[in-house]
């Protein structure tokens, strides 16, 4: 099908702005970091027509549906909702280094969805309980989420690195990376999206549990997995917005917080579920 | 218990519940156990590790429910403390959030205009009258209600945005307990079963999954039919129950039932959920060979029962029966056991064309799915005797509008906790010589640099409107 094959292309589209990024952070010259820009925003656009591609084939094989039904499709969104929250960042603050932390993200999910044998990149049809209206809102919002905490991650990472900063570092890479205080500050505003998303997330999926299954919350693993990361995302905002803890403390939560995301997504296909279809 | 101890114990468990450091341990083990109960099994499944656990550990599992954790004791003590945690912080912190709202801070306060950036104040030409009746037209067209104090050399004007913004956390905390009660409601008063309905039969109870007892509906349900679409690559594509209901025997509604699409009948929600067949009446076979002329032989065949060959080599038997074989359709297994030789067995199916265009290569030449396998004959499937049987999830939930009113109270509050927040704003109009000084300073109750930014176009705003007044 085309639309894998131009995805696949888009991997290392984004291999390459990651290196990019990486040239700029080390060398210190402003002209990679520009290129890393259009190339990303170049791979961005392509993703986009990708997927509506992706759609669009979906029809002609008459089994039509928005391209969020499985691993492979979840994954190549995830990716695509990072790099577009990424440019929003890069084209708000003006800087460019958080890039060199977040374009991995993107290559790793796109490497994983196009290059993994086990991961079945066709077009299959929907089974009677994934066709539903609350499919499409379930998935926007999740990885909106997930998203959301992955640049969170990326920003946490970043905090702790700059912290090794110190006067007689030399170094540019350290130098490069914007004070602590916009970091905190900006990665409590990608928890907080994050966070908002989760919770639209696990009520649509609720709403939508409840009439497929005929009930909004049965504890299966997937659902008390998003709950855990609901849980360390709150305690996370409560650290934060009534007890102010900031910087180290907050980056350590939102490192834990993410590899619960992780755990939410791709750990629990090792446990039985009623979630088997994102398998 | 002396006087002083009653009067203590009190504020000790006030103290205890409104802080915010338990609010955070609560989560964080309210976490923490979630994680047992998605690795150890729940439920039926626990069935598998009971096994492999001892006697004596089992015991210790069984006793600390962990094998149905969520609706343990425990766990809902658990959920139980961090209610009242919730309640008696938001108990403990509403006092001071409604005095904020309700404060009604002075215009000419200076504490604001100290250390005040550069950006935030600007000279511009005209009286003192003038601009400062532009300066409050201006006001009163972004601030709702815009206080002034003036003096004979300085005008104050004061204005603020987002006050009910205090309330947001409390919106949320309250949708938390909305859920809760939602789902208490639901485990009181309502209840979950299941019910197989075989096509064409009446029911008038089910089967509660908790209790292990059947529960009279007060009315009955007859499956009209069952049916089950399948895609070409034997995927399923829909489940759907042509369900009537009678009351007193009398038919009340027809109704179909398909996934995603429960239907509700006098406050029961009937929600497709399984199905099956079972194998009623014959299987309808025909049999192909020269020894018995041009015309097959039909034949009626009942599983598991041995028939002779119409030209009489032998014996044949139908030994399964699958109403969809690998996503290919019905088809059953045929044994032929001849008088003499070895028995050979092989597949036939209904649908002939599509399963040669369907199976791969290596099976369609295997002899296991030739229907031709015993020579001369060829075996046609023409019918499979099946009776479908619904399996349908059978709810009523009284809790459910109460757990959405909570989610939807949860979104809006979030929507105000983090995206609105409470702004004031001064603006200080003075004669400095023959020309006016503007100073704009504000505060907020969150989000700085959304103030600051507030703030900016704020005194871009009015310093362009007072451009305009001058030319």
């Amino acid at each position: 099908m085309l639309s894998s094959t131009v995805l696949s292309y888009i991997t290392f589209a984004y291999f390459a702005s990651f290196i990019l990024y990486l040239f700029m952070m080390v060398m210190g010259r402003d002209f990679f970091g520009r290129l890393a820009t259009y190339l990303t925003l170049a791979g961005l656009t392509i993703q986009t027509f990708a997927i509506i591609l992706r759609w669009v084939e979906s029809y002609r094989l008459g089994i039509g549906h928005a391209p969020l039904s499985n691993l492979y499709e979840s994954l190549i969104f995830f990716a695509w909702v990072i790099i577009l929250l990424y440019m929003i960042i890069e084209l708000r603050t003006k800087t460019r280094t958080l890039g060199v932390f977040v374009t991995p993200l993107a290559f790793l999910a796109l490497a994983y969805a196009s290059f993994s044998p086990g991961i079945e990149s066709h077009i299959q049809p929907l089974i009677p309980a994934l066709k539903s209206n609350w499919l499409i809102v379930h998935v926007i919002t999740c990885f909106f989420g997930y998203a959301a905490f992955g640049l969170s991650l990326a920003l946490s990472i970043m905090y702790l690195i700059k912290r090794l900063e110190n006067t007689q570092s030399t170094g540019i890479f350290l130098k490069l990376i914007p004070r602590s205080g916009i970091l905190d500050e900006l990665n409590y505003q990608m928890v907080v999206i994050g966070f908002l998303m989760l919770t639209l997330g696990i009520i649509t999926g609720s709403v939508w549990a409840h009439s497929a299954w005929g009930s909004y919350w049965t504890w299966d693993p997937k659902e008390t997995w998003s709950l855990i990361t609901w849980l360390v995302y709150a305690s996370v905002i409560h650290s934060r917005m009534v007890r102010g803890w900031k910087g180290k403390k907050i980056s350590i939560m939102c490192i834990v917080g993410f590899c619960c995301v992780l755990f939410t997504y791709f750990g629990v296909n090792y446990l039985a579920g009623l979630h088997s279809y994102a398998k | 218990m002396t006087k002083s101890n009653t009067e203590k114990n009190p504020n000790l468990i006030w103290g205890l519940f409104s802080s915010v450091r338990l609010t955070i341990v609560l989560l964080i083990i309210l976490a923490i156990v979630s994680i047992l109960g998605t690795v150890i099994p729940q439920q039926q499944d626990a069935l598998g590790l009971a096994k492999q656990l001892g006697p004596r550990l089992f015991r210790l599992f069984q006793s600390l429910d962990l094998f149905d954790m969520y609706h343990s004791i425990w766990f809902r003590i658990l959920i139980g403390f961090l209610a009242l945690n919730l309640v008696i912080c938001s108990l403990d912190r509403f006092p001071n959030s409604l005095k904020r709202f309700r404060a009604v801070p002075k215009p000419d306060r200076s504490k604001p205009f100290e250390h005040l950036p550069s950006e935030q104040t600007f000279l511009t030409e005209g009286n003192l009258k003038g601009t400062s009746a532009t300066v409050a037209r201006f006001l009163r067209s972004r601030y709702k209600k815009v206080r002034n104090k003036e003096t004979q050399k300085i005008i104050y004007f004061f204005g603020e945005k987002g006050r009910f913004s205090h309330f947001g956390v409390y919106l949320v905390h309250l949708s938390v307990l909305l859920i809760l009660i939602g789902s208490l409601l639901g485990s009181f008063f309502g209840f979950e079963a299941f019910v197989n309905i075989l096509e064409g039969e009446r029911i008038d109870a089910v089967a509660l999954r908790k209790e292990m007892a059947t529960l009279k509906l007060g009315f009955e349900v007859r499956c009209d039919k069952f049916s089950v679409d399948f895609y070409e690559n034997g995927a399923p594509k829909e489940y759907r129950s042509d369900l009537s209901f009678f009351i007193d025997g009398k038919e009340a509604k027809k109704a179909v039932l398909l996934v995603n699409h429960p239907v509700q009948f006098r406050g029961v929600t009937f929600y497709q959920q399984s199905y099956g067949s079972v194998h009623r009446g014959k299987v309808r076979l025909r049999i192909s060979a020269p020894q018995i002329g041009p015309e097959d032989a039909a034949m009626e065949v009942e599983a598991d029962k041995l028939y002779d060959l119409p030209g009489g080599e032998g014996q044949f038997s139908v030994r399964d029966i699958r109403d969809n074989m690998m996503g290919l359709g019905p088809a059953v297994l045929i044994f032929v056991q001849p008088k003499e030789g070895k028995e050979t067995h092989f597949w036939v199916f209904r649908n002939k064309e599509m399963v040669k265009g369907r199976l791969p290569l290596p099976m369609a030449r295997s002899p296991e799915f030739n229907p031709s396998a015993f020579n001369p004959y060829t075996f046609f499937l023409d019918r499979v005797g099946t009776k479908y049987y619904t399996g349908l999830q059978v709810n009523r939930d009284p809790g459910v509008p109460m757990v959405w009113l909570g989610c939807f109270v949860m979104v809006f509050g979030f929507f105000i906790t983090f995206f609105t927040s409470h702004r004031k704003t001064w603006v200080r109009v003075s004669g400095e010589g023959d020309r006016i000084r503007i100073s704009v300073a504000g505060t907020s109750n969150k989000d700085p640099v959304g103030l600051k930014r507030h703030l900016e176009r704020l005194v871009n705003d009015l310093r362009n409107r007072l451009d305009e007044k001058r030319r």
